[in-house]
C-alpha cells in the first residue's frame, strides 16, 4: 500500500471518528500530534519492515572533510610529495574552476600520522583523533563514497536530497513522512546548526536545505537556533506569563468552538488541536533546552565545551536530548571543513570540535539502550583532491574539491560496527573496490528506516517520487548488521 | 457461478461508482487507466518504450506493432490483442507484468472492454483540444443563477444531488470580497457604506458597487501582484551561495502599477517575455522584462559557466512551462516526458528561446548581478544620464583614435627609453628607493643580522626572504612626522594566510609603539599611525579580505598628514582598495625613533614572505601616481633586461600614452571622469534586473544527454513544443514570437491556464487542482466546460482581468455561505464542486496585513525598496555569508504591506515561511496550506501581532468607554462583524481574568505594553490597556480571524 492511500485510509477512518481534517491537516497530525491522535504504532503500520532505527542524527560536516587526512590512509604517498598526479590517475576528470586553471597538479601526502583501531583494524589519524578511535568497532566506516557535484551548493543539496537542484525533500523530511513523529511536543524533524571554533573559511548553509520540497510542510526541519528563541516564536512576549497564555488560549478555543458550531468545518478542530499543541510545545521546550540538570558526568563525557550554546559538542548533547523524547530525526550542521588552504592549521580544530562529542554521542546512547535503534550518520558533500591547491609545504596545504571518493560512517540503528566498506587508489582519487554513490547510502538508510526505497514514494507532478531519483541505486547489505 | 461473500460485499460497498457509464469517453474513462498502468512502458518516452508499442497516440492502437497485430480491432474486444493481454491467466503474456506492481482493476477492465466494443473513438489530450463555449447547461433552479458560471456549477450540484448554500450574509460577503480584491479586511466605514440598512443580503447593485470601490483602491494591485510575484519568484537576493543583494524591486513595482492600470492579460504576457524585442521598448516595458531575470543565481567560485547558463534556461523554461502552458515541460530536461508529448527537444527547442541573451554565467555577489539591468534615473538625472550613453562612447572612440595614431612615436620613443626614464616617472618626492633584486649578498642600503637566502621567484628578479633572524634594516630614512604627509610603497609575498607581520616599518616596541608600520594581519593588509597605543593612533585595515598568500602583490600606502584615519589610502596592484577605521584617536605630532625595517618592527612582529621594490616619499600620491608606482618597477626591469615580449611592449605603449602624450592623458581624464559620473548617477538611482537579446546570434540550444550540461548533443532552434504546432510564417523565431503565440488564440492551453488561477484565488483551489499540470498526470478539470467557457470568454474579452474576477465574484457560487453541512462533508468534502462559498485560511502576507490594518497601523505608503519588518533575533546568521546582520528597519516600514518585505531567498521572512511562503526560489503557482503548532506561535507571540493587538487596543478605546461597545468595535475590524452574546461573554470572562491579573502585576503590564516599536497611549492604566492587549492578541488569533 502507498504511503498516500495510506493517508486515505487514515483519513476515512478520522472521517468516521468524527475527527475531520483536509488531507493535509491530517498530515499535520500524523506527523506532530504523535501516535496518541494519530496512526497507532509509529513505525510499524506504514513501513515495509521492522526498522532498524527508530531515529536519526545526521552529523552534516559542512565543506567536505579532507578524506586522506583522517580515514583514508595512503601509506605510499610520503615519496609523491611534490610530484605531480599522473595523468593515468586524473584521466582528465573534470575540476572546479579553483584550481582547472592550476599549471600543476603536485601531490600533498597528509601531514599526519596514522594507526590502526580497534578489532576492525580502521586506519585513522593518529595525531588528532583521541576518543573516537574508542569506537572503531562500533562504527561502519564507508570509504568509497561519490557523487557527480564538485561545487558546494549542488553538492549540499545532492547529499541531503539526492537531487543537485534545489526543491525535493531531504533525508530528515523522508523519515518525518515516512515514521511520523514519536512525541506530543516537539516536532519530528529539528535542525541544529553548530559553530565551528575555527570559522575561517564557512559555507552557506540555508533552510532549503531541511525544506519538505513536494512533500507536505509539515514535514520540513524545524530549525532549533543557539541565540534568541530555541524555536522561532516559541517564547511568549514579555509580560506574558504561562498563566495569561493558557487563559488566552482557552479564550481562543472556547470562540474557535462557536465558530465550529455555526460553519462545521472540521479545519477549525485541527486549529484548536494546534492551539493545544503549541502551548505543550511552549511548555517542553525550555525542559529540554535546560542542560542544568545534566549531571556532571555528561559534561566528563562530552567535554566542557558542552556547556556553551551553539557549540557542536553542545548541539549533539541536544541531539541525543532530543531522541530521549522522541525526535525522529535531528540534523546537526557542522561548518568549515572547506579546506582550500591550511589544512595543517585548521584541521586540528576541526577535528577537536568532533572527537569528543561523536565518541561521548555513540558511549551515552549505548549506556542508555538507546544505541540499537539511533542512526548517527556522519559526513560532508564530498571529499578532497591528494593535489594541492595553492602554496605546498610538508606542513601545510590546501586541496580542492573531490567528488569521486570520500568516506562518511554510520553507528547504531542496524548498522554493522567495525565494516569498513570501499577501497580507493593509491591516491584516494578513485575507487577501485565496492564504490558506494550517495544513492546506494541513500537507500541504505532508508532500508535500515524500514522501507524499500523503491516503494517509499510520494505521489507529484504525477509522478511517484523518491529520494533515490531515477537511476539505479541499490541497498548495501555489508553496511547492514 | 458461486460468488465468495466477501466479494460481494466489495460490490456493494463499492455501489454506483462501479457501474459503467452508458457511453465511453476516451479522455474520461480511458485514458486515465492508461496513464497510470500503461504509460511507462508504452508512452511518449522511448527510452522506456517496450516492443515499439505506444498507447499515447491514436495511430499506436490501429497499427501493427512489433508483434504483427494491431493491438485494437475496433468493436471486438475479444479480437483485439490488447483485451487478450488484460484478461489472460499466463503470466509470461499478462499486462501489466506483475513485476510492475500495478494492477488493472475490474472495473477498469470492463471499461476497456465497453469501450473497445463501441469502436474504441479517440481524443486528444484535454487540454490540447482548443476551448470553445459549450451551450450553457439546463438546470432546474434556474433562477438561483446570476451568470453562466453559476450554469455549470448547478448542474454539477444537482447532477450530485447536492443544493447550494444560501447567499452569505451581507457583512460575511463584503468581508469575502474585500479581502479577495485588495487582500485587506473591510474597514468599519467601507463596511458602512455598502452594508443594507435592514439586514438584507447584498443586492446586485450595492456589490457592483462595492467591487467598483474597492478594484478602484491602490491596494487592489499589491494584492493581485503579491499572487504574480509568486508566480514570477520574485526575491531580492540571488538565492545561491552567498545569496546576496539584488536590486530588482522596480519590477515587483511594475507588476503592482499592471494591475493597478488593468492592462490586458496578453500584453502582461508579452511585456515580461518579449518587451526588450518590441519595437523602441519603453522604460516600463524594460523593466517588465524582469520576470526573467527573477531566477536563481550563483557567484560560487568553482561553478562552471556552462553549467550556470543551463541551469537558468532550465529554470526559465520550467516557469513558463508551469505559468503560461500548465504543462512540466521541465519532465523533458533530461528525457522525453513519460506522460505527455513534450520531447527532450521540445524542451530545448524552448530553452533556446531564453539562451541568447545576455545575462553572465555569475552573479558577482552585486546588487546588479553583472547585468544586463536598466538604471531609472530620477527627473533630476535624468538629462545627464542620458547625455552619457553619446559622451562616453565618443570619448572612448576619440581614445582609441589617438591610440592608433600615436603609434610611430611610440615606436620611436621604445628604442630610446631607458629604464631611469621611467624610474624619473615616479621620483617626486621619492626620499629613497630600496630595489632588493641582488641575488646574493645583503641588499643595498640595508643590513641584515643573518644571512640573507635569495628566492629566484622574485616579481623583480632575485628577492630577499625576510623571516624573523633575518629581516632588512633600513636605517634613517623614513623618520615621517605623524601630523605630516608621507607614501610606502612595496612589492610582497606572504606566505601564510592566518600569518601577522611586519611588511614596512618604522616603529618602537617600547615607547607605546611610537611609529608608522604597513602589516599584514591574517587575510587583511593594515597600517598603523601611531604616536602613543592606543590611545594617540590610528589603525586602519582592508575592510575585505586583501592578501593573497603566494602571489605577489603591490602596495602603496598614502597619507595627507591631516591626522585622520579618513586622510589614509591603500592601494593594492594599483587599485584603491576599502579600509576601515579600527581606531581613529590621533592627535599628536610625534617621530618615531626606531629604525626603519622590512620586515619586523623594532624588535617584534616579524613577516614571513618576500619584499622588494620598497620607495618611502615624502608626500601623499594620488590615484594616478600610486597607479604609475604599481606599474613602473617591472616595466623598468623589462627595458633594463632589453629585448622586451610584445606583451611588454603593449604595457609600455600605454605608459607612453598615460605619461608622455598630452591629448591622450586629457581624453583618458574625460572618460573617467564621465565614467565615473554615470557610476556615481547609477549608485544613487534604482536599477532594475532586465532581459537583453545577443544582437548578433539567432536563439538556438544543444540537446543536453540527459540534462548534463557537458554533453551538448543535437542543435535545435527556438521552438514551441511540436504538439502544439509552430510559430505562425512571418513571426520571428525569438522570444517576441513565442510569446504572442502565447497569447495567440493557436494556443489551447494560456487561457486556461490564466483563469483557472484566478479561480483558484478566490475558491482556494483550481478547476484544475494542479495548476501548473494540465498535462495527462494532471487532475482532471472538475467542470471542464466551464474553464473552457471562461478561458474563451477572457480572451474574447481582451484579457480584461478586472472584468474577470467581476464576473467571478458576482456570481452566486461565490457568494454562497460558507457553511459545511454532513451532507455536504460527505458529498463534498473539499468544495470541489462549490457546494458553498470558499473558506480557506489565508495567505501569511493576508495575516499579516489584516493585523496592521484592523489596528489601523498599517502604512499606505507604496513601492520602493524591500521593507525590513520585525523578525526573530539573529535570523539571517546561520545562512547568511556577508549577509549575515539582518538590520531591522525603524518607523514606517515596520508597518508597510507585506508585498513590499524584503526577500531573501536563503531566509525566507519567517513569518510568512511558517504560513507556507514559497521560498521564491522557483516558481509557485499554489501555495501549500497547512494548518501547524508554529502558525499559532506566529500569531500569538510574533511582535508584530502582539504591538497589532495594542494599537488595536487603544484604537477601540476610541469607541468610547463602554466595555462591550469596545469589544464589538475590536471585533468590526478583525471579522467585519459583531459578536454573539456567547461570545461576547467569553471575551468579558477573558478580560475580567486578565484585569484580575495584571492589577497586581504593573510590572508585567508594563513590559508587555512596551512590545513594538510604537508607544503605547500614557493615559491608559498599564494594566487596563494590557489586558485589552492581550484580548485583541486572542481575536487576532481565531481561526475565523485568519480565514478567508
Amino acid at each position: 500500500m502507498s504511503l498516500l492511500h495510506e493517508w486515505q485510509s487514515l483519513e476515512t477512518r478520522r472521517r468516521f471518528l468524527g475527527r475531520g481534517a483536509n488531507a493535509l491537516g491530517a498530515a499535520a497530525l500524523t506527523s506532530l500530534l504523535g501516535p496518541t491522535i494519530a496512526h497507532a504504532a509509529p513505525g510499524t503500520a506504514a513501513t515495509h519492515f521492522k526498522p532498524r532505527a527508530k531515529r536519526v542524527i545526521y552529523l552534516h560536516m559542512v565543506g567536505g572533510p579532507s578524506q586522506m587526512d583522517l580515514f583514508d590512509y595512503k601509506p605510499g604517498l610520503k615519496d609523491w610529495y611534490d610530484k605531480d598526479l599522473p595523468d593515468s590517475i586524473r584521466k582528465g576528470q573534470r575540476l572546479t574552476t579553483m584550481t582547472s586553471g592550476q599549471a600543476r597538479f603536485p601531490i600533498a601526502p597528509s601531514k599526519f600520522n596514522f594507526k590502526q583501531f580497534g578489532q576492525c583494524g580502521m586506519w585513522m589519524n593518529s595525531d588528532l583523533f583521541q576518543h573516537l578511535n574508542k569506537n572503531a568497532d562500533d562504527i561502519c566506516w564507508m570509504r568509497s563514497l561519490n557523487t557527480e557535484a564538485i561545487n558546494h551548493e549542488p553538492a549540499i543539496c545532492a547529499m541531503q536530497t539526492g537531487n543537485q537542484v534545489t526543491g525535493r525533500p531531504c533525508l530528515g523530511s523522508w523519515a518525518s513522512y515516512g515514521l511520523g513523529s514519536e512525541n506530543d511536543n516537539l516536532p519530528a524533524f529539528v535542525v541544529l546548526i553548530a559553530t565551528p571554533t575555527n570559522r575561517e573559511q564557512e559555507q552557506a548553509i540555508s533552510s532549503r536545505l531541511w525544506s519538505s520540497g513536494y512533500l507536505p510542510g509539515v514535514h520540513a526541519g524545524v530549525s532549533f537556533r543557539s541565540k534568541g528563541d530555541p524555536i522561532l516564536f516559541i517564547n511568549n512576549p514579555a509580560g506574558v506569563s504561562e498563566d495569561v497564555r493558557r487563559k488566552a488560549i482557552d479564550g481562543i478555543n472556547e470562540l474557535n468552538r462557536m465558530n465550529y458550531r455555526q460553519v462545521g468545518d472540521p479545519e477549525i478542530h485541527t486549529r484548536i488541536q494546534q492551539y493545544e499543541m503549541a502551548f505543550r510545545m511552549q511548555a517542553s521546550v525550555p525542559e529540554l533546552t535546560d542542560l542544568t540538570k545534566e549531571p556532571e558526568s555528561t559534561f566528563t563525557l562530552y567535554g566542557e565545551e558542552a556547556r556553551k550554546p551553539g557549540t557542536f559538542a553542545n548541539s549533539v548533547l541536544m541531539a541525543r536530548r532530543l531522541a530521549e523524547r522522541g525526535v525522529r530525526f535531528t540534523q546537526i550542521y557542522l561548518n568549515n571543513w572547506d579546506h582550500h588552504a591550511n589544512v595543517g592549521g585548521r584541521m586540528p580544530s576541526q577535528v577537536k570540535d568532533v572527537d569528543q562529542p561523536c565518541h561521548a554521542l555513540i558511549e551515552d546512547l549505548k549506556r542508555r539502550g538507546m544505541f540499537e535503534d539511533t542512526l548517527i550518520i556522519w559526513g560532508g558533500e564530498f571529499g578532497r583532491t591528494i593535489y594541492s591547491q595553492g602554496g605546498l609545504s610538508k606542513e601545510n596545504y590546501g586541496r580542492d574539491h573531490h567528488p569521486r571518493c570520500f568516506t562518511m560512517w554510520m553507528a547504531g540503528g542496524g548498522a554493522k560496527g567495525g565494516a569498513i566498506y570501499g577501497e580507493t587508489d593509491d591516491f584516494s582519487y578513485n575507487i577501485v573496490k565496492d564504490p558506494l554513490h550517495i544513492s546506494d547510502f541513500h537507500a541504505t538508510v532508508v532500508h535500515l528506516l524500514g522501507y524499500n526505497h523503491e516503494r517509499f514514494t510520494f505521489k507529484h507532478q504525477g509522478l511517484d517520487q523518491k529520494l533515490t531519483g531515477v537511476l539505479p541505486a541499490k541497498v548495501v547489505k555489508a553496511l547492514v548488521s | 457461478m458461486r460468488q465468495p461473500l466477501a466479494l460481494l460485499l466489495l460490490a456493494a460497498a463499492l455501489g454506483a461508482a462501479e457501474v459503467l457509464p452508458e457511453k465511453i469517453v476516451f479522455n474520461r474513462d480511458i485514458r486515465p487507466i492508461l496513464a497510470d498502468k500503461c504509460f511507462h512502458c508504452h508512452g511518449p518516452d522511448p527510452g522506456t518504450r517496450k516492443a515499439g508499442l505506444r498507447l499515447d497516440t491514436e495511430a499506436g492502437f490501429f497499427i501493427a506493432a512489433e508483434s504483427g497485430d494491431a493491438p485494437v480491432v475496433k468493436g471486438q474486444a475479444e479480437k483485439s490483442p490488447l483485451y487478450q493481454r488484460l484478461i489472460t491467466k499466463d503470466k509470461d503474456d499478462l499486462m501489466p507484468p506483475p513485476e510492475s506492481h500495478k494492477e488493472l482493476k475490474a472495473h477498469e477492465i470492463a471499461l476497456l472492454t465497453a469501450w473497445i466494443n463501441q469502436g474504441a473513438p479517440w481524443q486528444p489530450h484535454w487540454s490540447f483540444i482548443p476551448p470553445v463555449k459549450a451551450p450553457l447547461p439546463d438546470v432546474k433552479n434556474v433562477s438561483w443563477a446570476k451568470n453562466p458560471v453559476d450554469r455549470f456549477i448547478l448542474a454539477r450540484l444537482e447532477q450530485a444531488g447536492l443544493k447550494p448554500e444560501p447567499e452569505a450574509d451581507a457583512r460575511s460577503l463584503i468581508r469575502r470580497v474585500s479581502l479577495d480584491l485588495i487582500g485587506l479586511p473591510p474597514s468599519p466605514d467601507l463596511i458602512a457604506r455598502h452594508l443594507p440598512k435592514d439586514g438584507a443580503r447584498l443586492s446586485d447593485a450595492a456589490l457592483g458597487k462595492l467591487i467598483d470601490e474597492l478594484m478602484a483602491m491602490p491596494a487592489y494591485g499589491e494584492h493581485r501582484a503579491r499572487y504574480w510575484l509568486d508566480v514570477a519568484r520574485y526575491s531580492d537576493t540571488h538565492g545561491l551561495h552567498f545569496d546576496k543583494y539584488r536590486e530588482i524591486w522596480p519590477y515587483r513595482d511594475w507588476v503592482i502599477k499592471a494591475f493597478n492600470r488593468n492592462q490586458p492579460f496578453d500584453q502582461f504576457t508579452v511585456e515580461q517575455l518579449a518587451g526588450d524585442l518590441l519595437p523602441n521598448p519603453t522604460e516600463e516595458q524594460l523593466i517588465a522584462t524582469g520576470l526573467q531575470r527573477c531566477n536563481i543565481t550563483t557567484n560560487e567560485g568553482g561553478t562552471i559557466a556552462e553549467e550556470n547558463l543551463a541551469n537558468y534556461a532550465a529554470d526559465r523554461v520550467q516557469t513558463m512551462g508551469w505559468v503560461y502552458l500548465g504543462l512540466l515541460t521541465n519532465c523533458a530536461q533530461c528525457h522525453d516526458h513519460k506522460f505527455d508529448p513534450v520531447t527532450a527537444r521540445d524542451y530545448y527547442s524552448m530553452a533556446a528561446f531564453f539562451r541568447n541573451t545576455t545575462q553572465g554565467a555569475l552573479d558577482g555577489n552585486v546588487k546588479d548581478g553583472r547585468g544586463p539591468i536598466l538604471v531609472i534615473p530620477t527627473d533630476a538625472d535624468r538629462p545627464r544620464w542620458n547625455a552619457l550613453k553619446q559622451e562616453i562612447p565618443a570619448a572612448q572612440a576619440a581614445l582609441a583614435e589617438q591610440r592608433k595614431s600615436a603609434a610611430p612615436e611610440i615606436a620611436a620613443w621604445l628604442k630610446a627609453v631607458k629604464a631611469e626614464d621611467l624610474q624619473k616617472d615616479v621620483a617626486e618626492g621619492l626620499l629613497a628607493r630600496f630595489p632588493l633584486d641582488e641575488g646574493k649578498g645583503v641588499p643595498a642600503g640595508t643590513k641584515s643580522a643573518g644571512t640573507v637566502e635569495w628566492k629566484k621567484d622574485g616579481k623583480l628578479g632575485a628577492a630577499p626572504a625576510v623571516k624573523k633572524g633575518s629581516t632588512l634594516e633600513l636605517g634613517e630614512v623614513g623618520k615621517f612626522d605623524t601630523m605630516k604627509p608621507f607614501s610606502v610603497a612595496a612589492w610582497v609575498r606572504v606566505a601564510k594566510a592566518e600569518g601577522t607581520g611586519t611588511i614596512v616599518a618604522r616603529m618602537e616596541d617600547r615607547n607605546a609603539a611610537r611609529g608608522w608600520s604597513l602589516f599584514q594581519g591574517g587575510r587583511n593588509y593594515g597600517f598603523y599611525l601611531i604616536s602613543k597605543w592606543p590611545d594617540d593612533a590610528i589603525k586602519v585595515t582592508t575592510t575585505r579580505p586583501s592578501v593573497r598568500p603566494g602571489a605577489w602583490q603591490h602596495l602603496v600606502l598614502t597619507y595627507d598628514g591631516k591626522g585622520k584615519a579618513g586622510g589614509l589610502t591603500l592601494y593594492v596592484d594599483g587599485v584603491r582598495t576599502e579600509i576601515r577605521a579600527e581606531i581613529d584617536k590621533l592627535k599628536t605630532a610625534s617621530v618615531s625613533e626606531a629604525p626603519t625595517f622590512v620586515g619586523q618592527r623594532s624588535q617584534s612582529e616579524f613577516l614571513e614572505g618576500e619584499v622588494q621594490d620598497v620607495r618611502l616619499y615624502d608626500r601623499s600620491l594620488d590615484a594616478r601616481h600610486a597607479g604609475l608606482v604599481f606599474k613602473v618597477g617591472p616595466l623598468a626591469r623589462a627595458v633594463a633586461m632589453g629585448k622586451p615580449n610584445a606583451q611588454q611592449q603593449a604595457a609600455l605603449g600605454e605608459h607612453y600614452l598615460a605619461t608622455r602624450h598630452q591629448g591622450f592623458r586629457k581624453t583618458g581624464d574625460a572618460v573617467a571622469r564621465l565614467t565615473s559620473e554615470q557610476e556615481t548617477i547609477k549608485n544613487r538611482n534604482p536599477i532594475t534586473h532586465i532581459q537583453e537579446e545577443k544582437k548578433d546570434s539567432e536563439p538556438f540550444a544543444h540537446i543536453l544527454i540527459r540534462g548534463a550540461y557537458d554533453k551538448p548533443g543535437e542543435k535545435v532552434a527556438a521552438a514551441i513544443p511540436a504538439v502544439l504546432g509552430k510559430l505562425p510564417e512571418g513571426e520571428p523565431r525569438n522570444r517576441l514570437g513565442l510569446a504572442r503565440w502565447i497569447v495567440s488564440p493557436a494556443n489551447p492551453l494560456t487561457a486556461r491556464v490564466t483563469v483557472n488561477r484566478m479561480w483558484q484565488e478566490l475558491f482556494g483551489q483550481g478547476i484544475v487542482k494542479t495548476s501548473e499540470d494540465f498535462g495527462i498526470m494532471g487532475a482532471p478539470p472538475t467542470h471542464p466546460e466551464l474553464l473552457d467557457w471562461l478561458a474563451v470568454d477572457f480572451r474574447e474579452n481582451g484579457w480584461d482581468v478586472k472584468r474577470l474576477y467581476r464576473l467571478l465574484i458576482t456570481s452566486a457560487a461565490y457568494r454562497q455561505a460558507a457553511v459545511m453541512t454532513p451532507e455536504k462533508l460527505a458529498k463534498d468534502r473539499d468544495n470541489s464542486l462549490v457546494s458553498r462559498g470558499p473558506r480557506f485560511r489565508m495567505d501569511g502576507e493576508m495575516i499579516r496585513d489584516l493585523a496592521l490594518a484592523a489596528s489601523g497601523s498599517l502604512s499606505p505608503r507604496m513601492y520602493g525598496a524591500g521593507t525590513l519588518p520585525y523578525q526573530p533575533e539573529n535570523i539571517w546568521e546561520v545562512v547568511g555569508m556577508g549577509t549575515e546582520k539582518y538590520v531591522q528597519d525603524k518607523g514606517e516600514n515596520l508597518y508597510r504591506r507585506t508585498v513590499y518585505n524584503f526577500w531573501k531567498r536563503m531566509a525566507a521572512p519567517a513569518n510568512l515561511d511558517i504560513f507556507n511562503a514559497p521560498s521564491r526560489e522557483m516558481s509557485c503557482v499554489r501555495r501549500d496550506r497547512t494548518n501547524t503548532p508554529l502558525q499559532a506561535l506566529v500569531a500569538m507571540n510574533d511582535p508584530q501581532f502582539v504591538e497589532a493587538a495594542r494599537n488595536l487596543a487603544q484604537r477601540v478605546f476610541m469607541a468610547g468607554p463602554n466595555e462591550d461597545a469596545r469589544l464589538q468595535a475590536a471585533a468590526e475590524r478583525v471579522l467585519g462583524r459583531t459578536l454573539r452574546d456567547d461570545e461576547l461573554k467569553v471575551l468579558r470572562g477573558s478580560l475580567k481574568d486578565l484585569r484580575t491579573h495584571y492589577a497586581g502585576r504593573q510590572a508585567e503590564a508594563e513590559a508587555l505594553l512596551k512590545v513594538g516599536e510604537s508607544k503605547p497611549q500614557a493615559e491608559v492604566p498599564a494594566a487596563e490597556l494590557a489586558a485589552w492587549t492581550m484580548v485583541c492578541n486572542q481575536l487576532l488569533n481565531l481561526d475565523e480571524t485568519i480565514t478567508k
